[in-house]
């Protein structure tokens, strides 16, 4: 019975439903998944999925984080890797490298670590790039 | 070839005009069978693979959701349809199998729209709709990650077709259970329910740190202690549903 929306699934954690880990609770592992995942609560490992990640105020998290689009509003300390956007509350505090496509940092926001973007995936990527910026055109 | 099951509550007087309301409908609708009468002289499993090997395809239950989970963990390993009859309007699966109870029922069996329903099973016992461990300290390990409450009380239910105050829509066919944990905490003589954790699954085990297990309630009938395997059963019971069910 999946309570939430109806995507495709395989293996254990790969379910394409959205998986809720709410503020009481601990994960601890590697989590491979193919839905949406919000975490609320304290995640120790690796995740990786290809649906969004929402990170709320309260989590705590030790681990490897991997995405297609990612909002972050708690405590992560490890990597994130999204293929598309990732969004920095300002309650955000990152210790560890960020790679993305496009990155929105809110005021109050904490990074501490490497900052690459390119138009590349992050998963194709060979090297650091510096973050591109857009020439303007002349006509 | 079908064959009617009554629960043996049903024996009482009061429920006499009901069972010959249904047994009439029955008739008048061509879809009569064998009767047998659940009672606690008689074996329900030996009766209904007896009555299996003789030839019957449909099985129907007729009584409430303690009846209907009681015959389905029966035949959920054979190659038969099943049916439901419920003899008021409190059942739950009834409702999401969109039958509609007493002599009614019997036009849903007529009209025979078959659907292939997941299963729940935790270690060997099969449940439709679900299963839950009340008040202890539990662990689920999925594959490589486990999950563990930070709290000492939790409730954790595992949902196959859904009616709890999560869900309002349920769908048994999408191949995928799942655990819904809710930890609480004691505030003087009340306990606050804390924001719930939910994880889709096809297979975790649960562990709980309870001297002896924790009991595991399914579908209304304590049955397993922890720690226990569980898993989905995809399409693996043909129920004859409704036009009016919750799930497509």
């Amino acid at each position: 019975m999946a309570m939430f929306a109806n995507q495709g699934r395989e293996g254990d954690a790969s379910l394409g439903a959205e998986t809720h880990i709410g503020p009481s609770v601990k994960m601890e592992g590697t989590f491979a998944g193919e839905g949406d995942v919000v975490i609320e609560g304290i995640l120790v490992g690796q995740l990786s999925t290809k649906g969004d990640l929402r990170v709320g105020p309260q989590a705590s998290i030790e681990a490897e984080l991997r995405s297609k689009n990612a909002t972050i509003a708690g405590k992560v300390k490890g990597n994130i890797a999204v293929t598309n956007s990732l969004k920095l509350a300002p309650t955000a505090n990152v210790m560890g490298d960020i790679k993305a496509l496009s990155l929105s940092v809110d005021d109050g926001a904490v990074i501490n670590g490497k900052l690459t973007m390119s138009r590349e995936k992050t998963s194709r990527e060979n090297g650091t790039h510096e973050p591109t910026v857009d020439k303007p055109k002349l006509s | 070839m079908y064959l009617y099951i009554y629960d043996s509550f049903l024996s009482h007087q009061k429920f006499a005009s009901l069972l010959a309301a249904i047994e009439q409908r029955v008739i008048d609708l061509d879809i009569k069978g064998k009767i047998a009468r659940l009672s606690i002289l008689k074996n329900t499993h030996e009766l209904i693979r007896d009555a299996v090997r003789a030839g019957v395809t449909t099985v129907v239950a007729i009584g409430d959701d303690q009846t209907f989970a009681k015959i389905i963990n029966i035949i959920a390993p054979l190659e038969v349809t099943f049916g439901i009859i419920p003899v008021d309007t409190k059942s739950k699966v009834a409702r999401v199998l969109g039958v509609p109870p007493k002599e009614l029922a019997c036009d849903v069996l007529a009209a025979r729209i078959v659907k292939k329903l997941d299963l729940g099973k935790i270690n060997n016992y099969y449940f439709l709709s679900s299963a839950e461990i009340s008040n202890a300290k539990v662990s689920i390990t999925c594959g490589s990650y486990t999950l563990q409450p930070t709290t000492e009380l939790n409730t954790v239910r595992i949902c196959n077709v859904g009616w709890n105050k999560n869900s309002s829509a349920s769908d048994p066919t999408d191949g995928i259970l799942e655990a819904i944990i809710t930890p609480s905490i004691q505030q003087w003589l009340t306990k606050k329910e804390l924001a719930p954790t939910v994880l889709p699954f096809t297979k975790i085990r649960i562990n709980s740190e309870v001297e002896g297990g924790a009991p595991i309630l399914t579908d209304e009938q304590i049955i397993l202690k922890t720690p226990a395997d569980v898993e989905i059963a995809p399409h693996k019971l043909k129920v004859i549903v409704g036009t009016n069910r919750l799930f497509a």
